[in-house]
Order: structure tokens, then C-alpha cells, then sequence
């Protein structure tokens, strides 16, 4: 006996109302992809949530591939930021890259 | 209330902070590691809602991997040209509106959903049974899982390359 | 649903018959390629492995009382099973012997036509992924599984088709073959999605039940869902309207085209009639269309078939008025004529094209007129299985065609309207008169004859490979002779497992067979008389109407009516807006279509350039949206 079903998946959604917060409003392409972060966690809450809620299994695993989704997600990711921030010597998510493949600047 | 509400809500107070905080600091470390203290709270409300094993994991990958990565990234990165506004206000707006509808329209297709009232009954699958469950059932799943993490290490480790070889190349 | 042990024996040679090919494919694609022997070799052994467990299958349930299904969910979503099976039925049974034969005969002939291609291997590796993709097919145990091996069916049957595809005519001949079809399938798929609202399943057994289908449906949803699946026949086995991709299709290799008309591809869509025949017969309305579209195929493919030159494309037209028969007897209502025709027709249309390929590998020439002036007929082994596989399309007595077209006549003779006796007497007539037409230009050959440029086509001489082929042609031509005596034995076969409802016995008419004799006897002496005898000029009854065989020739102008509608509403009609959207290029239509290509790829490379944030934004809105929507909705 915790706490109502709907508190958690309100929290979750509040989480993840911030987390697409970040990745619309920070003008910076790290941020963003913190971002997307918050609403990976915001979305695992909920299925820890309603594995509890409906005594199954499944919402836990799903959990885990969230988990690796989400690595998989940032290893790729921070390597195209290192590799744009190379290519074009800022964060800002307005960067042009010409399609040469060198900095606009 | 039990003791568990009482640690249950100041769990996601916490979080919610720390996460509010995160998404607003100007300096990147500071962002960071705010999230970390949101993926502790994180963690132990998964703790409370029933999955150990999952927040064992919340903290070795998001807190532990994940952000220590975000870390080492923007400590190689210098961003010396910090742009003068984390935001600009046009943007602030559109976001900040969308953000309010989606969670006003959320909340609201909760709330009117009757079967969330109850209290959550309190149940923990042990690690033990988590395993046995994923693998027995979701064995294929993880497989494929597993196919993506290799998949990401070869194209991180290819983006890696092409940048070495560029900056040689230069 | 775990595997219960010991193995059933019948499961797991099933089983084993499937992934032979498959496996296969696997192996020659990724493994052995450089090898072409070790290639070869693979590809024949496993699909003669699989003909043996066929045979061995159908032995062993040669009296089985009802059928055998294995199934195992594939897929779960929510309340929707998709499950994976083999159904062991006498047809599908008949259909995965037939099938692995005719695919190892033809894969066996290859080895001497394809010797010295530089795609070999590759050849041999679509060859079984299209191997694997038929026999699947047709011991599938519901239709979305046959849905999905259709398609793969129709990919493969696409690479083989484009197998020459540095010739720009092969490559758009694959091209062709694989949008018409597409046209048919989406209308199937529709079809299925609708059923699957209905039924909630799509076994093919359950659908077979009456009691279960008027269940679930009304009357004109039967009909619907018919007409739909039955738009997927159409395309497949290249039925009017969409039939002028078959004629084309012959650009691929002379044993594709075999195993493509045969026992495979077009097959395939007769096939799953009769597999759904239950099903269709509830609906009247969709047996009588699938009897007028049958006939219709029927005639205007034997017309374009008298006029044609090409060897191969006669034969390609005859596939395809062959296959309107099969459709005619099966919306007759006769489920064994029809079955037993698409038997005997694999058969001599593999005889047929295999025996064609022997001349057109000799003679270099697809052209009738030329490899007669050659000498065709010094190919002896060839032109004698030339003329049984012709006799047996013409329905010649003692030959399989002979019994099967029979059946069929037999039962649209009990039909109440006897237009459609006549219609199919007619295509019988005209079939044994083109076939014939087609045997006495290569046997008696005259040299007064406009010549033909005969056409270059990657063909070599090699007589290496020429024992397999004879061999594989002499095989054939004693399947076509003796499984004409077979008629009753197959009848009981089929008749065993299907109960009663549906083996309605075709009643006899003891002067039914003399006259089909006397029918096909007189076509061919017509051909004789115009084409055979020493002072025949060579010149069909059609071609003294020079407008009508125009018509004929240029396939009653339906590939220009597609031509002219892709023209004029879609080309014209996005070229006219373009036009409109950019005024000032007025260099004419070649500018203008450069210059508003140029424009549309600034556009979207505009889209792809623009901040990610503003994509994010939208993407961010649409799912605001979309919440919004569900939660007015719900």
C-alpha cells in the first residue's frame, strides 16, 4: 500500500514534460540530447509504475531495453556531437554543415 | 500514509527539482549533475515501486555510465562561446506552451481514468525472478538488444575514426 | 506451443523440405559465390532433397482422413495472433511435389543452359530463394503467411526476370512484373486486412469452413473481401486486365521463364484460389466474375498468341490463356479440374519453354519463322518433346492436357448458360491452332519468308550441359504422357480429405471426349493446312485481316492504354504543375522538367538543412497532438 497508480505516472509526466522542455528550448545540441535523457527516465518510470500496478513482468523488461536503448542512443549521439563540434567549432543545434562536410565558418 | 507515500513523494519532489534544475542550468557540468541527483531520487523510486534490480541498474548505467560520458564529452569539449542566452524567447515560448499543453492534456486523460485510484499494491520481483523472467521469456528481446549495443559501438567507433582520420588528414 | 518429442516425422521432414532451399540460398550468397560448381551443386542438392521429402510426404499421407496443421505463433500483439504453420492438405501436397520438381528439373537443365553465364552463382542462389519462397507458399497454413511468401515469391521471380540487367529491356521487364503484380497485391492485402476485421483469423482452414465464415460475414462482405483477394490472383497470375507483364517477363533466362510459368510465379495465384476455394464458392457473385475474368484471359491471350513470332512469347501468351482456363473451371465450381489443370499444365509449360530454350540456346533467335530456316527440327530430341508438350496443351488424346481440359469442359457444360462451353471450346480450338501454328513453322519451314533479324541474346554455345537438358526434357515429356492416365487417381486424392461439400462429381458425358478430340484434331489440321503442308504460305486466317491482327500483335493496345493513362494523368498532370509552379523556365518540356527538378531538390534539401530544433519542435507538436486526440477521443 503506497501510493495511488496515478501520482507515479503524474510525476512521470510532469519528468517528461521538462525533459522535452530542455530538448526544444536549450539552444545547445548537448542539451538536447540531456534532454531526450530525462524523457527516457520519465518513460521508464511510468512502465516501473504499471508493472506494479498490474503485477507483470513485462514493464521491468521493458525498463532494461530502455536502459539500453538509451546507451546505445548516447554513444552514437555524443560521437556526432564531438564529430560536428570538430567540423563546425560550436553546439549551437543552427550550425549548417555544408554538405562538403566542412564548417560553414 | 505510510512510510512509504511520505518517502515516495519526497523522493519526487527531489526529482522533479533536480531535473528542473538540470534543464535550466547555463554551465553543463552544473546541468549534469543535477541529473545525477535525479537519477539517485529515480532509483530509489524504482526501489520503492517494486524493481531493485532496476534500480541497481538506474544508477551503474544512467548515473554511473551514461552521464560520466555526458562528462567526459563536455570536458573535451571547451565551450568557451557559451551563447549569450541559454534561450531565446521566441523559442522559450513555443516551447514552454508546448510543454504546458502536452502535460495539461496528459494529466488530464490520467485523472479522468478511473482505475488509477487505487493504492499500488506493494510487491518486489527479486533479481533473481526478474532474470528468470527476461530470460526466459523476453530471450529474444534481449538479444536483439544486445545487437543494438554492438550496432552502436561500431558506428560510435566509426564516427570516432572518421575523426581521427580527418584531423590527421588537416 | 512447444515441440513435442519424439519429432513428428511428417513436421520435421516439412520442415526440412523448406529449409533446404533456404539455406541454400544462404550458402551461395554469402559463402560459396566464387564457386560456381560448389554453387550449383548446393542449390541442386537441396532442392532435390526436398523433392524427395516431398515424395516421401505425399506417400506417407497418401490416405490421410483430414488435414495435418502444425502451427506456432509468430507474432502476439495484443488479441492478434499471427501464427506460422505448415497445413499438409492433398492439394498443397501435390503442389510442394509439383513444385520442387519442376524446381529441380529446371535447376538441372540450367546447369547446361546458364554454363558460362558470369552470373551462375547468383543464378542458382535466386533460384532457390525462389524455390523456397513457392514450396513455403504453398503449404502455408494461413494467408498472411502465404501473403508474405506471395511477396517473396514476386521478389524473387523480380530478380530472376532482371537477372540479364545490364540489358535495359530485362531490367524493365523486372520492373514491369513487379509493379503490375503490385497493383493486384494491394488489393489483396486490403482484402486480407478486411478479413482479418471479420474472422479475427486468417487459417486457411477456417476460412474453408462455411459455418464458420457465414458466421462472421454477411453475404456482400464475402463478396467484397473475395473480389479483393481475388485482385491479388489477378496481378499474380497475370489475368485481364493486368496480363501484359507475362509476355515480358521473358527476358529473364529461358529456364526462369519455365519455372516462372510453370510451377511457380502464375501458378501461384490459381494456386491460392483453390486453396480459398471453400471460401469463394460461398459468394456467386465472385465465382461468376472469376469465370468471365477467366474467359476473358482466356481468348484475348490465345488472339495475341496466333499473331506472335516470338517463340517464347507464344508460349508466354498460351501460360496465360491456360491459367484463364484453370480460372474458368475453378469458378465453374470444380475444384479438381481446376487443380488437376494447373498439374498437368506445369508439366508441358515446363516442356514447353525448357524445349523452346533448346532451340533458342542452338539458334541463337527467339524468332519461330528463323530457327525453322536454321533447321530446327535436325534438334531432335527437342523438337519431339516440342511436339508432345504441344499436343498436350492442345489437348491432344492420349496426353495429360487432353484429361484435364476435358474436366473442365465437361464442367462448364453443366453451367446453365452454355455461352460459356462455347467460350472455352472456342480457347481450346484457338490453343491447339496457335500451338500448332508454332510447331509446323519450326518443322516445315519455308524459305520464301520475310526474314526476321534474329535478335542478340546472351546465349552460348556450349554443348557440355546438352545431356542434363535432354535429360531433363525426356523426364518431362513421360510426366506429360503418362499423368493423363492418372486423372482418377489424383481425383480420389484430392476427394479424400475435403469432405463432401465440395467434391461434386463431374458428370459424365461419353461424347464430351470425342468431341474435345475432334476439336483439338481439327484446330491442328487448320494450322496444318495454313501452315504444314508443302504449299502452305505460312500466313494465318488472323493475318489476312491486317487490322485485326495489328490488333492482336500489339496486345489489344493495352499496354499503350497504360502507357497513355501513366502519360496523361500522372506524367502530364504533376509535369503541368510543375510548369505552373515555376514559370520562368519556358525552354520547353525537357528544361522544364530539369529545372523543376532542380527546384524541388533545393526545396527539400531546404528541409533537410533547417535547424534540428525547429524539426524537433514539430515532431514534439505532433505528438501534443496526437495525446490531444486520444484523449477527446477516449
Amino acid at each position: 500500500m503506497i501510493v495511488p497508480y496515478y501520482h507515479v505516472i503524474i510525476l512521470a509526466a510532469m519528468l517528461f514534460a521538462l525533459g522535452m522542455f530542455c530538448t526544444l528550448a536549450r539552444r545547445n545540441l548537448i542539451m538536447i540530447l540531456l534532454g531526450v535523457e530525462i524523457m527516457l527516465n520519465a518513460a521508464a518510470l511510468a512502465f516501473v509504475g504499471a508493472a506494479l500496478q498490474w503485477q507483470q513482468m513485462e514493464g521491468q523488461a521493458v525498463v532494461l531495453f530502455v536502459l539500453a536503448v538509451a546507451a546505445a542512443e548516447v554513444s552514437v549521439g555524443l560521437a556526432l556531437m564531438v564529430s560536428i563540434y570538430r567540423r563546425s567549432g560550436s553546439l549551437d543545434p543552427d550550425v549548417r554543415l555544408t554538405p562538403a562536410g566542412k564548417g560553414a565558418e | 500514509m505510510t512510510l512509504f507515500a511520505i518517502l515516495f513523494y519526497a523522493m519526487a519532489a527531489l526529482v522533479l527539482l533536480s531535473t528542473a534544475l538540470a534543464a535550466t542550468r547555463r554551465n553543463m557540468v552544473h546541468a549534469v549533475l543535477c541529473l545525477v541527483v535525479s537519477f539517485f531520487g529515480t532509483a530509489m523510486l524504482f526501489y520503492l515501486l517494486g524493481a531493485p534490480f532496476l534500480a541497481a541498474l538506474e544508477i551503474i548505467i544512467y548515473a554511473g555510465a551514461i552521464m560520466v560520458l555526458f562528462l567526459f564529452i563536455i570536458m573535451m569539449i571547451r565551450t568557451d562561446r557559451q551563447p549569450d542566452k541559454i534561450f531565446t524567447t521566441g523559442r522559450l515560448i513555443a516551447a514552454g506552451s508546448i510543454c504546458a499543453v502536452f502535460l495539461f492534456a496528459l494529466v488530464g486523460l490520467t485523472l479522468e481514468h478511473p482505475g488509477g485510484r487505487d493504492l499500488l499494491m506493494a510487491a518486489q520481483a527479486s533479481p533473481a525472478e526478474f532474470g528468470f523472467y527476461v530470460f526466459k521469456y523476453q530471450w529474444l528481446s534481449i538479444e536483439i538488444v544486445s545487437m543494438l549495443l554492438l550496432v552502436a559501438l561500431i558506428g560510435a567507433l566509426l564516427l570516432g575514426l572518421k575523426l581521427r582520420r580527418r584531423s590527421t588528414d588537416a | 506451443m512447444p515441440l513435442s518429442f519424439p519429432i513428428d516425422v511428417s513436421l520435421a521432414s516439412a520442415a526440412a523440405a523448406l529449409l533446404l532451399p533456404l539455406t541454400a540460398f544462404g550458402i551461395i550468397m554469402v559463402a560459396v559465390r566464387p564457386y560456381r560448381r560448389l554453387c550449383a551443386g548446393i542449390s541442386i542438392a537441396a532442392v532435390g532433397l526436398s523433392l524427395m521429402l516431398a515424395v516421401f510426404l505425399l506417400i506417407r499421407h497418401l490416405g490421410m482422413p483430414e488435414p495435418v496443421v502444425y502451427q506456432k505463433s509468430w507474432l502476439a500483439i495484443g488479441m492478434m495472433h499471427i501464427p506460422f504453420g505448415i497445413l499438409l492438405d492433398p492439394s498443397s501436397l501435390l503442389m510442394l511435389t509439383v513444385v520442387s520438381l519442376i524446381s529441380f528439373l529446371v535447376q538441372v537443365y540450367s546447369l547446361g543452359y546458364m554454363a558460362g553465364d558470369p552470373g551462375f552463382s547468383r543464378y542458382y542462389g535466386c533460384m532457390s530463394l525462389f524455390a523456397w519462397a513457392m514450396m513455403t507458399l504453398s503449404i502455408s497454413s494461413s494467408l498472411i503467411q502465404i501473403y508474405i511468401f506471395w511477396e517473396l515469391v514476386g521478389l524473387s521471380s523480380y530478380l530472376l526476370i532482371g537477372f540479364w540487367f545490364e540489358k535495359f529491356s530485362a531490367s524493365e521487364a523486372g520492373k514491369k512484373a513487379f509493379v503490375m503484380t503490385r497493383f493486384g497485391d494491394v488489393a489483396f492485402l486490403l482484402g486480407l486486412v478486411l478479413l482479418w476485421l471479420q474472422m479475427g483469423d486468417l487459417d486457411i482452414v477456417r476460412l474453408n469452413d462455411p459455418a464458420a465464415v457465414t458466421q462472421n460475414l454477411s453475404p456482400a462482405m464475402i463478396t467484397l473481401t473475395g473480389l479483393l483477394i481475388f485482385g491479388g490472383i489477378v496481378g499474380k497470375s497475370a489475368q485481364f486486365p493486368l496480363m501484359t507483364w507475362l509476355p515480358d517477363a521473358m527476358e529473364g533466362p529461358t529456364p526462369v521463364s519455365a519455372l516462372l510459368h510453370s510451377a511457380t510465379m502464375v501458378a501461384a495465384g490459381v494456386y491460392l484460389f483453390a486453396r480459398l476455394f471453400g471460401y469463394f464458392s460461398l459468394s456467386p457473385t465472385m465465382m461468376s466474375v472469376c469465370l468471365a475474368i477467366g474467359t476473358i484471359s482466356l481468348l484475348m491471350a490465345s488472339t495475341m498468341a496466333m499473331v506472335a513470332r516470338d517463340i517464347k512469347q507464344v508460349w508466354a501468351y498460351s501460360t496465360i490463356s491456360q491459367l484463364g482456363f484453370m480460372l474458368m473451371g475453378l469458378g465453374a465450381g470444380s475444384f479438381f479440374s481446376g487443380v488437376f489443370h494447373l498439374m498437368t499444365h506445369a508439366g508441358f509449360k515446363a516442356l514447353l519453354f525448357l524445349s523452346a530454350g533448346v532451340f533458342i540456346h542452338h539458334f541463337n533467335t527467339n524468332d519461330a519463322f528463323s530457327i525453322g530456316r536454321q533447321g530446327g527440327r535436325k534438334l531432335k530430341s527437342a523438337t519431339i518433346c516440342m511436339m508432345v508438350a504441344a499436343g498436350a496443351l492442345s489437348g491432344l488424346p492420349p496426353l495429360s492436357g487432353f484429361f484435364s481440359k476435358e474436366l473442365i469442359l465437361g464442367r462448364l457444360l453443366e453451367l446453365g448458360n452454355p455461352a460459356w462451353f462455347v467460350a472455352g471450346a472456342l480457347g481450346a480450338f484457338l490453343t491447339a491452332y496457335y500451338a500448332f501454328r508454332l510447331v509446323f513453322l519450326i518443322l516445315f519451314p519455308k524459305t520464301g519468308d520475310a526474314g526476321a533479324a534474329p535478335d542478340d541474346g546472351h546465349h552460348h554455345h556450349q554443348p557440355a550441359g546438352a545431356l542434363a537438358m535432354n535429360a531433363v526434357l525426356w523426364i518431362l515429356a513421360a510426366v506429360t504422357i503418362v499423368l493423363g492416365f492418372w486423372e482418377h487417381h489424383v481425383t480420389t486424392f484430392l476427394a479424400s480429405a475435403l469432405g463432401a461439400g465440395r467434391s461434386q462429381p463431374i458428370g459424365h458425358h461419353p461424347w464430351l471426349p470425342i468431341a474435345a478430340g475432334l476439336l483439338a484434331v481439327s484446330a491442328v489440321g487448320l494450322a496444318w493446312l495454313e501452315f504444314g503442308r508443302k504449299k502452305a504460305r505460312q500466313i494465318g486466317f488472323i493475318e489476312r485481316l491486317p487490322a485485326l491482327a495489328r490488333f492482336f500483335a500489339q496486345r489489344w493496345y493495352l499496354d499503350r492504354l497504360y502507357r497513355y493513362l501513366l502519360d496523361k494523368w500522372v506524367y502530364q498532370g504533376i509535369s503541368r504543375l510543375f510548369t505552373w509552379n515555376d514559370k520562368k523556365v519556358i525552354d520547353g518540356a525537357v528544361d522544364g522538367f530539369g529545372g523543376t527538378a532542380i527546384h524541388i531538390g533545393t526545396l527539400i534539401g531546404r528541409l533537410h538543412t533547417t535547424m534540428i530544433q525547429n524539426r524537433l519542435m514539430v515532431m514534439a507538436l505532433a505528438i501534443v497532438l496526437m495525446v490531444l486526440y486520444f484523449g477527446l477521443s477516449g
